[in-house]
């Protein structure tokens, strides 16, 4: 199974090569641009090739949990929340969003985490480095 | 001897003091916090140094790998939950000596153990890494090619069990390295369309991605698990009857782990590992290991700390990464201008002893605050899951984003977190990929430059005698385990 989506990503790969643009020979020096990725491309289709007749068949894996793909998940959606709320808003959402994911459930303390670390954060970055974040379209 | 002297004269300019301090104090605190490894926690505050300049810089990151290899300990021996993975050995026999009460003798032991080994492979780095810039100074592209195509062939044996995974990780980090203008054409190769990435895929994001993200992840798949934690008395030096009876395995292991730090992209882990092994062969009291051996403890601890200054031999002298976090700091350097190996031994010798002087003052440091403080730090080792990791998340979204001020590199690390994630729980560990990834710029150009030298011709590296012996060895390290299994499989 492994082996078999390295070697899928590296045909991919080495498709998107060709579309990589084309210069005359005067520049490439007979080595072009699609050259060394081409060669490291092999090589993985040769190892992947070889990881099939060494382990041809894996064990199954356990199910990911769900708390993977949940927190996965807010990691995307915070992401997503940024553009819209701003930097600072959105790690202090996130901050207690996972903490209650994750199973926190004293109000108080994961309040208390959030606007702690986020005015850290904010005074550390923000005042101290002078690191702009981004604000968000509801600042 | 004029730049040693000058370099050892920064110890004490106060800002590089204050660096070293905080790398070793936060070394420690996050090598006891399980999960956050040293590897972790200098990609994580890799993006901070880059406003420090290169001394400062190398400084830290040199004093947290310093410091995590010991603070990885306190968790292995109260929790039997190495904070860093180059404890795992340590825990065979502190953990049982912390559940029948000597935790504190067993601590005591590691900072002792961690900080000879360390003293001794420093030592040795001052001596050796010059001498081996010495040799490589008069390498060409050819030479330099052969060598990083050594380098790669090590990681077959870095991260995970499978040598197969391990290098098609390393040559998919190498790709990765191909991203962006290509420097001879200035044709955009991988780049998708996606503005930032013509420049290349930044190293820091990648290794926040790799290492913070994707463990967070691993996190909340183990978040029903909880340990049990040994009660810690007083810490205290060791007697002189355990000094006595661990002297030959801290020899022992100090050398070895020099030795196995040296050995491109083998690190502190595997160190440990053997130093365990080999301690217990030659220990009088073989059946204690596993019940809680202070040898078992002094070895390990001994090695993986050794093993610190080992790694940083090929690294600077070089070029090469000796370890995973070694990796990191040599990506770390690059952001700051510097390119590691032989030339810098001429060109910046004050920053090489700088760096020298520095890791020695952090291994005396957490000999200090390990014996003083390991109560304080291993309570901090008990932050819950659910605020440690969303902290860590923070700070890694900090990390990607400040060095450009773009969110597209916290995308990139968000990415590279899920893709470091499905690579464990397939069997590709992230660390070959690291190594590959810092590597992959130097196989292109040295491969380039040779074959314009030689004519387009590959035929031209045998006429390269250090190159095609580089090339053997080469060989040599990733037949000899196949060999070897075949061999005894034979009856």
């Amino acid at each position: 199974m492994a082996a078999a989506v390295v070697a899928a990503i590296a045909v991919a790969l080495f498709a998107a090569t060709y579309w990589f643009e084309q210069m005359p020979e005067g520049i490439t020096r007979g080595f072009g641009a699609e050259a060394f990725p081409r060669l490291v491309l092999g090589t993985i289709l040769a190892l992947a090739a070889l990881l099939t007749v060494v382990s041809p068949t894996g064990e199954a894996l356990p199910r990911i949990p769900a708390m993977v793909w949940y927190s996965g998940a807010a990691l995307v959606a915070f992401m997503a929340v940024v553009p819209v709320a701003g930097m600072l808003p959105s790690m202090f959402l996130f901050l207690l969003a996972l903490g209650y994911l994750w199973g926190e459930r004293r109000h108080w303390l994961l309040l208390l985490n959030a606007a702690l670390l986020t005015a850290i954060i904010w005074a550390i970055f923000v005042k101290g480095f002078g690191v702009q974040l981004p604000k968000g379209v509801l600042a | 001897m004029d730049a040693f002297l000058a370099g050892m004269a920064l110890l004490v300019d106060p800002k590089i003091l204050l660096v070293v301090f905080l790398g070793t104090l936060i070394g420690i605190i996050v090598g006891a916090l399980p999960g956050i490894s040293g590897s972790t926690t200098t990609a994580l505050l890799l993006p901070f140094t880059i406003t420090m300049g290169p001394v400062p810089a190398i400084a830290f990151l040199g004093a947290i790998y310093c410091a995590a290899n010991f603070g990885g300990s306190i968790t292995a021996i109260l929790v039997n939950s190495p904070g860093d993975p180059s404890a795992s050995a340590t825990a065979f026999d502190g953990y049982p000596m912390a559940q029948r009460g000597e935790a504190g003798r067993a601590l005591g032991m590691s900072a002792v153990a961690s900080a000879i080994g360390g003293i001794f492979s420093v030592v040795v780095l001052i001596i050796a890494a010059p001498l081996l810039a010495r040799v490589a100074y008069s390498f060409g592209p050819p030479e330099y090619f052969a060598l990083a195509v050594f380098g790669l062939s090590m990681v077959a044996m870095t991260g995970g069990d499978s040598m197969l995974k391990n290098l098609i990780a390393g040559a998919f980090g190498v790709l990765i390295a191909t991203v962006g203008q290509d420097l001879t054409t200035g044709v955009e190769r991988y780049t998708f369309g996606i503005h930032s990435f013509t420049d290349g895929i930044e190293f820091i994001p990648v290794l926040i991605g790799l290492f913070a993200l994707t463990e967070l992840l691993e996190q909340a798949s183990q978040l029903k698990n909880k340990p049990w934690v040994a009660k810690l008395g007083a810490v205290r030096l060791p007697s002189w009857q355990d000094i006595k009876e661990c002297s030959k395995a801290i020899s022992i292991s100090s050398v070895l782990g020099t030795f196995i730090g040296i050995l491109p992209a083998l690190g502190a882990t595997t160190a440990a590992m053997i130093a365990y092994v080999e301690t217990k062969r030659w220990s009088k009291n073989k059946a204690q290991f596993g019940k809680g051996a202070i040898e078992g403890v002094a070895g390990p601890e001994a090695a993986n700390n050794a093993a610190v200054g080992g790694a940083m031999v090929p690294t600077l002298a070089l070029g090469i990464p000796g370890s995973t976090t070694t990796a990191i700091i040599l990506a770390g350097l690059i952001v700051q201008g510097v390119r590691p190996g032989p030339h810098l031994f001429t060109e910046q010798p004050i920053l090489l002893y700088a760096v020298f002087s520095s890791m020695l003052l952090a291994n005396l440091l957490y000999l200090v605050l390990g014996l003083g403080f390991a109560k304080v730090f291993a309570r901090i080792s008990l932050i819950p899951p659910q605020f440690l990791w969303p902290a860590v998340f923070v700070l890694s979204v900090i990390g990607a984003y400040a060095p450009n001020q773009a969110m597209a590199e916290v995308w990139v690390a968000i990415a590279f977190g899920f893709i470091g994630f499905f690579m464990r729980r397939y069997g590709f560990s992230p660390a070959p990929l690291v190594i590959g990834l810092v590597l992959g710029r130097m196989v292109e150009e040295t491969l380039k430059q040779s074959l314009l030298i030689f004519d387009l011709s590959w035929g031209g590296f045998l006429g390269r005698p250090i190159a095609m012996t580089l090339f053997g060895l080469t060989a040599l390290f990733l037949l000899a385990p196949w060999a070897l299994q075949k061999l005894r499989v034979r009856p």
